[in-house]
């Protein structure tokens, strides 16, 4: 029973991290870095919950913070493919911009109740033993958010539009050669990798962190930034990724009352493992690597793409 | 690519125009918040400079972000990222605080240990980025990144467990320094030491930016990556110097802030101060002199804030918001020259003007 607990928890936690990452996948496969994921979170959680208030629906908060999510990727793509200028710099001031923006535009919406996600019954199904209570139980914000996993990953690894989107995060001169229009894909990958971003953002305030305060998804911008890369740019890693992250908010919460530094560090994991991991992939990658398996080498080894964050030269 | 130097007159009108479009923006923004924004423009001013205590706390706001920007001008002239230097400050305040706590911070040396602990803490720090991005191919964001939140870590930790205060375990901040440790002030109490520091520091990078090898090699590299190795200029050590340069200078930002600021470590010692110094280093395009002016000015504004808060009812994000639209502008303009393109226009159309004028008068 507790542990059924712990697992539906953690995967409901887990639903906001799974989100966002899948959109930075995707944004970084096409060479795209999103540095505004920080403050675009923010500020998307923060129209999200005050425009549920506004209208009490959530539907409505919902396609509010996918459509701010998206647009601020947009600019990024835009400034990127239009004007040739850094994606870190866009992508860095704008986060600046978003996030003392959603703290200026959302100080009447401080610690107030507003509508929250409903449950979706799915009847017998919830009597299935552990199944049931793990999956049957969540609503339909953490259901979406598994299923766009497996969409993403299939989308990204399995269909032709994926490997175009992936050639342009390599070698994005070479697609433009044989007749793509590598900045229309650009633009369009990254806005609907900052759709989901933007619902990710939503789904910390009207789900998974209830409600909003200042600074109310603090950090996870970047814990999210940090978990793409543990997943080796692959939806499918990261999520688990994301999963095991919410465990260990868990295990930190549980800790709280016995190993109170421990449960203040834990949290923070994903940072150190994350220079681990890219330490990893370097050495496995290069000929330093040669003596392990190709089996267990692909499986561990996450492939940066070679275009990731430098503009498309003209 | 060769930069060609604009003539005197298209410099100065760029400035001008520079100017006009950020003040404009300034005033617009303030009068959304309030009816009459020269009101507002005043109060920032009293909040800042109005009262000695003010004055005071201005200056030290303004050291901290002052030599996070000179760090950053040393790693963005090498054309490296240095989005860690928050954890690079942090590990500096935890040096300073290492020494002012222990049986060294009793004696009259104690502040000058302390800084020197910060800035070799900070160091450690920065070169950690820059062998990580020289020998494992990490990139300098991701590392920094991840440091940044290492550091973090490690002051929460030390201020819940080892360095709690006796009897309570809080995240507020640990025991007051004894007031030996504290970063002296001289005369009629300005912080006149930490100001020095700040002076000779930028004295100290604009003597190497302009005259040194070191510079020019860091400038060369910045402007052209790709040529460095054909000049036998080995790429990787540079960016290890620069990166260990600016975590020493962010290690100073970071114990100044511990001894001299809060005269204790908190979670919060960095105040946010080393992504604001980025984005101040991003606008001036790394002119030494611009980033001092602006960061003073920054540093007015974020003082001021709290008399904002009770005077008009502004909300405490208000003053980065502001920082942040301004910086995003002047970003904008500098990259696209919107400012040049609008200088030689104006140019024209004076020359146009005054040539139709000389035809009248003939």
């Amino acid at each position: 029973m507790m542990l059924e607990n712990s697992v539906a928890t953690i995967i409901s936690l887990s639903c906001p991290l799974i989100l966002m990452v899948i959109g930075e996948t995707i944004s970084e496969r096409v060479g795209v870095i999103n540095l505004s994921m920080e403050g675009s979170v923010m500020l998307a959680a923060m129209l999200g919950f005050a425009v549920s208030v506004i209208t009490g629906s959530v539907l409505l908060g919902f396609i509010c913070a996918l459509l701010c999510g998206s647009t601020i990727s947009a600019i990024i793509a835009l400034f990127d493919v239009k004007f040739g200028m850094n994606q870190i710099v866009v992508g860095f001031i704008l986060s600046m911009i978003c996030i003392n923006l959603s703290n200026f535009l959302g100080q009447s919406y401080v610690n107030i109740p507003g509508p929250r996600i409903p449950s979706i019954n799915f009847g017998i199904m919830n009597e299935i033993p552990f199944l049931g209570k793990i999956i049957f139980s969540q609503n339909i914000l953490v259901i979406f958010s598994f299923l766009s996993i497996f969409i993403s990953w299939f989308f990204l690894f399995r269909t032709s539009a994926g490997l175009l989107l992936r050639s342009i995060g390599e070698n994005p001169e070479a697609a433009k050669i044989r007749g793509v229009n590598v900045n229309f894909y650009r633009f369009l990958y990254v806005t609907v990798g900052g759709a989901f971003i933007g619902l990710g953002g939503a789904a910390f305030s009207l789900h998974a962190k209830y409600g909003w305060s200042d600074s109310h998804t603090a950090n996870f911008g970047w814990i999210a930034l940090a978990i793409v890369i543990f997943g080796g740019w692959n939806p499918m890693r990261a999520s688990i990724g994301a999963l095991a992250f919410g465990a260990l908010q868990i295990i930190a919460m549980r800790l709280q009352d016995v190993f109170i530094e421990l449960a203040q560090v834990l949290p923070l994991i994903p940072f150190p493992t994350m220079i681990i991991m890219l330490i990893l992939f370097n050495r496995i990658g290069s000929s330093s690597g040669n003596w392990i398996p190709s089996t267990i080498k692909n499986s561990i080894i996450g492939l940066q793409p070679s275009a990731l964050g430098r503009s498309i030269k003209r | 690519m060769i930069e060609r130097k604009n003539p005197t007159i298209i410099r100065f009108l760029s400035y001008l125009i520079t100017l006009i479009i950020i003040l404009t923006i300034v005033v617009v923004f303030l009068s959304m918040l309030n009816d009459n924004p020269f009101n507002v423009i005043i109060s920032i001013g009293e909040g800042a400079f109005g009262s000695f205590a003010r004055t005071y706390r201005t200056l030290l706001i303004f050291v901290p972000i002052a030599l996070s920007c000179a760090a950053l001008s040393v790693t963005f002239r090498s054309g490296m990222w240095n989005i860690g230097i928050e954890g690079q400050i942090i590990l500096g305040a935890i040096g300073a605080s290492m020494i002012a706590r222990s049986i060294i911070g009793e004696s009259q040396l104690s502040p000058l240990v302390s800084l020197s602990a910060g800035v070799l803490f900070g160091a450690i720090w920065g070169l950690i980025s820059g062998i990580l991005r020289t020998t494992s191919n990490v990139h300098e964001i991701f590392a920094g990144l991840g440091l940044n939140f290492v550091g973090a870590g490690l002051v929460i930790y030390l201020i819940i467990g080892p360095w709690k205060r006796i009897g309570v375990a809080s995240t507020s901040g640990t025991d007051i320094f004894p007031q030996t440790a504290w970063l002296p002030d001289i005369g009629n109490g300005l912080p006149l030491p930490a100001l020095l520091i700040v002076g000779v520091l930028y004295l100290f990078l604009y003597g190497i930016f302009r005259w040194s090898v070191f510079g020019t090699i860091l400038k060369a590299m910045g402007s052209n990556p790709d040529a460095a190795p054909r000049y036998y200029i080995n790429a990787d050590k540079y960016i290890i110097y620069s990166f260990g340069l600016a975590g020493a200078i962010a290690g100073l930002a970071g114990g100044i802030q511990a001894i001299s600021f809060y005269h204790k470590l908190v979670p919060s010692i960095s105040g946010g101060f080393g992504f604001l110094g980025i984005l101040i280093v991003l606008a001036s395009s790394q002119k030494l002199h611009t980033s001092l002016i602006v960061s003073f000015l920054f540093s007015g504004m974020i003082s001021a804030g709290p008399l904002l808060q009770i005077e008009y009812d502004i909300h405490s994000s208000v003053p980065w918001l502001l920082q942040a639209f301004v910086i995003a502008a002047w970003v904008f303009i500098s990259y696209s020259s919107l400012h040049i393109k609008s200088a030689y226009f104006i140019r024209g159309l004076t020359n146009k003007f005054t040539t139709n004028l000389l035809g009248l008068i003939k």
